[in-house]
């Protein structure tokens, strides 16, 4: 007992050497998979179809039942726990979202909260509360009917209908997979800011490297037959891709697509302090992304871009500074 | 018309037969409905044994009713039971097709987001799945009652009660005073209840429709 290893603390999500091993199949779906997951953090499981990243998932609201392995929650083993409690405890979000389609979105929103006995008034104002968090008017849209909402907005519902409960922990399985890019766009946008207002360990699935880049606060990069190939920062990832395989899977282009995930400050050290008089520089402020940094120096034609520091002053970096410190990974990692 | 003479002469006995003849399919069709909605939800995880039901149900059915009703004297006689429990056996297929064909039909997506979220399986048949196949379901349960508003009239040959004996007891003595009459009158009565007991499901189905699916 003592000497198999125990959930940190901090960790909200511990999967401990989990497998799944489907009968009549040869090679396992998950095998021996270990991951600590830290409260309020947010995971994003990617990779190619195939290689268990939903499976994985599902085993951790055990839609899927491990093989092998237990499954730890708030430092709680819940690998033989009571299904039906757990899941009500976990938010579940999918591509297809699953709405009730005989119910209004009030009632769709309020499922959980009612398994779990609340009183309908109660409910109801819940079910108006994550409305208005996830952006849709209670007054408008309480009332209707799943069918009567766009694609977009189903997933709305289907993002409060898996807070309705507040759970410490969200599961989303491509949950902005099935709509048009613009929408997944704001979705997504929208989503991050909500996150920083919630704050619940999520878990996300995709198989869209922009997207696990764009939102997880870590990566878990899944390679063929199942094996965790990285599981880091996108930063990180970008920077120093573990093997040959995260580095195709990430793709071409990686020392731009750092550009988002860079901040100013991060390349700050690279500047010099003296601005020459002549330049023509604006001001741009260090919690700014390189990616809008640039974007602003190429707007105004501007030669470099001028960043005030901690205890007064301001750095100067001229464009070529700018982007070879950003495409310098040790640079910036240090 | 001596149809017509004939029938308002005999309106009572008439009015009475037709009655029954609503009473017979009515609850033939329930006991149908009972097992065949129950045999759905028990083979719910045993796919072989649903698909030998439908198709055990499905010869049922192909049996002339004719025969099925004389084949059920040495069991039970002559009467009432034999009738309904011929006319019951016939039901049960249809009604049982359209439940798992209802069932079947809830979208994955519903039923795999309820799940996730903690609905255990009896629940989730009772509010999510039951609900959504119902409209389905009735539709099954109308066929078989339509089906059987004209078999019970066969019904008679085993002396079941309604219509029927008023259209076999012409169709002995053909030839005969009011044979003719007689016969046909029944044969307007089974039509008549056919069609009051399609309306009846017709108005059954718009009071049970769920709302959010008909929502535009």
């Amino acid at each position: 007992m003592s000497d198999r290893p125990a959930p940190s603390p901090d960790a909200m999500i511990f999967l401990d050497g989990v497998s799944k091993q489907y009968p009549g199949q040869a090679k396992a779906a998950v095998s021996e998979l270990s991951m600590e997951i830290g409260r309020g953090e947010f995971v994003v499981l990617v990779g190619p179809s195939g290689c268990g990243k939903t499976t994985t998932l599902r085993m951790i609201n055990r839609l899927v039942e491990p093989t092998r392995g237990r499954i730890f929650i708030d430092g709680k083993d819940v690998t033989h726990a009571d299904v039906d409690s757990l899941r009500r405890g976990i938010g579940y979000v999918i591509q297809q979202i699953g709405l009730l389609p005989h119910l209004t979105i009030a009632d769709n929103v309020a499922l959980v909260p009612k398994m779990l006995g609340t009183k309908k008034s109660e409910r109801h104002q819940r079910a108006e509360e994550l409305l208005e968090l996830v952006g849709l008017d209670p007054a408008v849209y309480a009332g209707r009917y799943p069918k009567q909402l766009s694609g977009g907005q189903q997933q709305r519902v289907g993002v409060a209908r898996a807070l309705a409960a507040d759970p410490p922990v969200m599961l989303m399985d491509e949950p902005f997979g099935a709509v048009d890019p613009i929408v997944r766009e704001k979705l997504q946008t929208e989503f991050l800011q909500l996150q920083t207002r919630i704050r619940k360990t999520i878990v996300m699935v995709t198989h869209d490297i922009d997207e696990a880049l764009r939102l997880g606060d870590r990566i878990a990069v899944f390679g063929p037959g199942s094996r965790l190939a990285q599981f880091d920062t996108p930063l990180e990832i970008l920077s120093n891709p573990a093997d040959d395989f995260v580095r195709d899977f990430v793709g071409s282009g990686a020392p731009v697509r750092r550009l988002s995930l860079l901040k100013v400050s991060d390349v700050v050290e690279s500047s010099s302090a003296d601005m020459p008089g002549t330049a023509n520089v604006i001001p741009v402020d260090a919690t700014e992304t390189v990616h809008r940094a640039l974007e602003l120096v190429l707007a105004s034609r501007a030669e470099g871009i001028r960043v005030g520091v901690a205890g007064g002053g301001s750095r100067y970096l001229d464009l070529q500074t700018l982007l070879i410190a950003a495409a310098q990974p040790t640079k910036v990692l240090s | 018309m001596k149809l017509v003479a004939y029938m308002t002469d005999n309106a009572d006995l008439l009015l009475f037969l037709t009655e029954q003849h609503i009473e017979l399919v009515l609850v033939s069709v329930g006991i149908s409905a009972v097992i065949g909605i129950g045999l759905a939800l028990l083979t719910q995880s045993a796919p072989r044994l649903r698909h030998a039901l439908l198709s055990l149900t499905g010869t049922l059915l192909t049996i002339p009713s004719f025969a099925l009703f004389a084949l059920m004297i040495p069991l039970l006689g002559l009467g009432v039971a034999p009738t309904i429990v011929a006319l019951a056996v016939y039901g049960i297929f249809p009604i049982l097709r359209n439940t798992v064909t209802g069932i079947e039909g809830v979208d994955p997506a519903v039923i795999e987001a309820a799940r996730g979220l903690g609905m255990g399986a009896g629940r989730r048949m009772r509010t999510v799945v039951l609900p959504l196949a119902w409209p389905v379901i009735l539709n099954g349960i109308r066929t078989a009652t339509i089906m059987l508003v004209a078999t019970a009239a066969i019904g008679a040959v085993v002396h079941g009660p309604g219509l029927g004996q008023e259209i076999f007891r012409g169709l002995e003595r053909i030839g005969g005073a009011n044979a003719l009459e007689e016969a046909l009158s029944g044969v307007i009565g089974v039509v008549l209840v056919a069609l009051i007991l399609d309306l009846l499901f017709i108005g059954i189905a718009k009071i049970t429709a769920l709302r959010g699916l008909n929502v535009r």
